[in-house]
């Protein structure tokens, strides 16, 4: 845990600039993946209820 | 002199004594005596070692105290990198998280702006071509300019390549207007002022403006009169062979 | 000189407590000229001035309440219509979106029932893509109906069939027609219906499915109304219009009266507010980000003032004169 801890400090948090780039990189980053965490949220607690659930019963016979 | 700012600086520190001398009567005398005391003290020079302040609010059998604790028991058992790597990171999980945040705000204001639904729906003109003759024009409404439609004969498409388009006033090639000879398709404004061009008329057999007499080729280009450029060529595409989808 | 050197500790002392210095001194200059304001300041009549403001900011909301506190009602609860029953919708649920499938059979009950009367005026074809029905369903709907163009080059409107892009068609031209084919009654557009009356899905479900046989005795409905107790005023123009197996559901779904209705209504609240989703997700979105940020930034506020709030500050004077003065 020390290791880490002043690893992370070394490498991040002693310079300020590093240190925001950090911040702001890791904003884009997160955005990103908290997007894709709360979409597959709502794809499981809604399951069975969303169009691409049903589509494909009217796709597929459009088809044949 | 020199004793007059210390009794101006007394007086002033017993008016907030005063003010709540008239809160509290019971204060006012108790600290009457001490106020009379201090100033003794200042005017002798002498300072008394045991003197504080009193907080009104306090009990006054309170053992006052100038002891300063040990904080001992407070210490971190962490190391100083161990907390300081961990407040960093609070603190910039708290700006992350901020960033990320202001962000999203902002780009939805952004987006807020940009065209809506209903236009981008009207943005895209499907036109069904098989319904054009060969040599015939068709004007159609997009995004609300005309757009020239031309059905090309063979003539027509030989005509446009051997166009020695290099010393034209907009030089650019046929190849370079059409995706497929002999389909060609343009906004219908002429670039001059604006005005909508005939078709098939004009002295090189493609439009001409009646407006200020601009007279453009077969393949579109400015041949004559005051027209700067060639007639524009929107986006378009061939979804299907006979189809073609404006925008 | 003794005038100087208080306004000389007053520009001493920090902003914040620059008012404090003022008055102190003020103070300071009355208190040795003469005792009068000491008495303007008599406990007397600082209990007597407090004791009169608390009375008049008591009274004044005393008064406020008693012009405007209580409520007024413009019909008696019995014109004002039965409460609609509370249902539990799921679809209303904070994380829960549409039955999409329920929204396919509320539009085809829309369309086969309401849709003779009602307009869906704010739902373009093209709202249907992707919620209900597949792009090729929804062209083939739209094109069964006739829309004006754009003028030709002689100035004639003609017809042409509809796109995605157009809207739902109403049934009638306009509001004027509606009324006349209705004894005077206009049918409102139901695209934002739900949004639009207290009760919400609740209202419409409770008003469609609560016709009752025949209106109770002792209730006189006026001609060409209807008995309907969710209705306020009770009576409606409109009649009872869902009944079982009025529709087909093409998924085979038992069409009963309440099973329509619930559909509808499902697809009306769609149709009122097809964002939902997306606003279902920033607010999930906003209350996690924003939870986290709080605990957060309360962490930070303690780590912040724990040097302040922990310190203890110890004056020991020092022995042997003001220093002040001695360096006068």
């Amino acid at each position: 845990m020390p290791g880490i801890a002043s690893g992370l400090y070394n490498s991040i948090f002693r310079r300020n600039v590093v240190f925001l780039s950090a911040v702001f990189a890791g904003a884009f980053t997160f955005e990103i993946g908290f997007d894709q965490t709360l979409n597959r949220f709502w794809d499981w607690n809604n399951q069975g209820r969303q169009w691409k659930d049903i589509r494909h019963k009217y796709v597929e016979s459009d088809e044949e | 002199m020199a004793p007059l700012p210390s009794r101006a600086s007394t007086l002033l520190r017993t008016c907030p004594r005063r003010l709540l001398q008239c809160l509290n009567p019971a204060f006012a005398t108790s600290q009457q005596r001490r106020t009379k005391a201090d100033v003794v003290e200042r005017s002798s020079g002498q300072y008394d070692q045991t003197a504080r302040f009193e907080s009104p609010f306090k009990n006054k059998n309170d053992n006052p105290t100038t002891k300063i604790p040990s904080f001992a028991n407070y210490m971190s058992k962490k190391g100083e990198t161990n907390n300081k790597t961990f407040q960093y990171f609070m603190v910039g999980g708290m700006g992350l998280l901020t960033a990320a945040g202001a962000k999203a705000t902002v780009q939805d204001f952004l987006v807020n702006m940009s065209a809506s639904a209903d236009v981008l729906a009207q943005a895209k003109v499907e036109i069904d071509l098989a319904a054009i003759p060969e040599g015939k024009n068709v004007i159609i409404k997009w995004r609300g300019k005309p757009v020239f439609i031309r059905h090309r004969t063979a003539d027509e498409i030989q005509e446009a390549e051997d166009t020695k388009w290099e010393n034209l006033r907009d030089p650019q090639p046929d190849s370079d207007r059409v995706k497929k000879p002999e389909w060609l398709i343009m906004l219908g404004v002429c670039t001059h002022l604006g005005c909508v061009p005939i078709g098939e008329s004009g002295d090189f057999g493609g439009w001409f403006c009646p407006c200020h007499g601009s007279h453009y080729d077969i393949s579109g280009r400015a041949r004559k009169g005051p027209a700067p450029l060639n007639l524009a060529v929107p986006e378009y595409d061939f979804p299907e062979d006979e189809k073609v989808v404006i925008g | 000189m003794l005038a100087r050197s208080a306004l000389r500790s007053a520009r001493t002392t920090c902003n914040a407590r620059s008012s404090l210095g003022r008055a102190a001194k003020r103070f300071a200059t009355s208190s040795s000229s003469n005792a009068t304001s000491e008495e303007a300041s008599s406990p007397f009549r600082l209990t007597a001035a407090g004791s009169v403001a608390t009375a008049l900011a008591v009274g004044s909301m005393a008064w406020y309440y008693h012009l405007y506190g209580s409520s007024l009602y413009a019909m008696t609860p019995q014109e004002e219509g039965l409460h609609a029953t509370k249902y539990p919708w799921e679809h209303e649920k904070f994380t829960k979106t549409f039955d999409h499938q329920a929204l396919r059979r509320g539009f085809q009950v829309y369309r086969e029932v309401c849709s003779s009367c009602h307009s869906l005026n704010r739902i373009p074809w093209r709202a249907l893509v992707g919620s209900t029905h597949t792009v090729d369903e929804v062209k083939a709907m739209a094109e069964e109906n006739e829309y004006d163009t754009e003028p030709n080059d002689e100035g004639e409107i003609e017809k042409r069939p509809g796109k995605l892009s157009d809207y739902i068609p109403a049934p009638y031209k306009n509001d004027e027609a509606a009324k006349a084919a209705n004894n005077g009654a206009l049918p409102p557009d139901l695209s934002l219906m739900v949004k639009a009356r207290h009760g919400g899905c609740n209202y419409i479900f409770s008003l469609i499915t609560g016709y009752p046989e025949e209106p109770p005795p002792g209730v006189e409905v006026a001609p060409g109304l209807n008995f309907n107790p969710y209705f306020p005023g009770t009576g409606i123009a409109m009649a009872r219009v869902l009944y079982d197996g009025l529709v087909e559901y093409e998924d085979k779904t038992p069409a009963t009266t309440s099973q329509m209705a619930k559909d509808v209504v499902e697809f009306l609240n769609w149709s009122a507010e097809p964002e939902m989703d997306q606003r279902k997700k920033m607010g999930v979105a906003t209350i996690v980000v924003s939870t986290a940020l709080l605990a957060l930034s309360i962490w930070v506020k303690r780590y912040k003032w724990s040097p302040i709030k922990t310190r203890k500050i110890v004056y020991n004077p020092p022995v042997g004169g003001d220093p002040r003065s001695r360096s006068h």
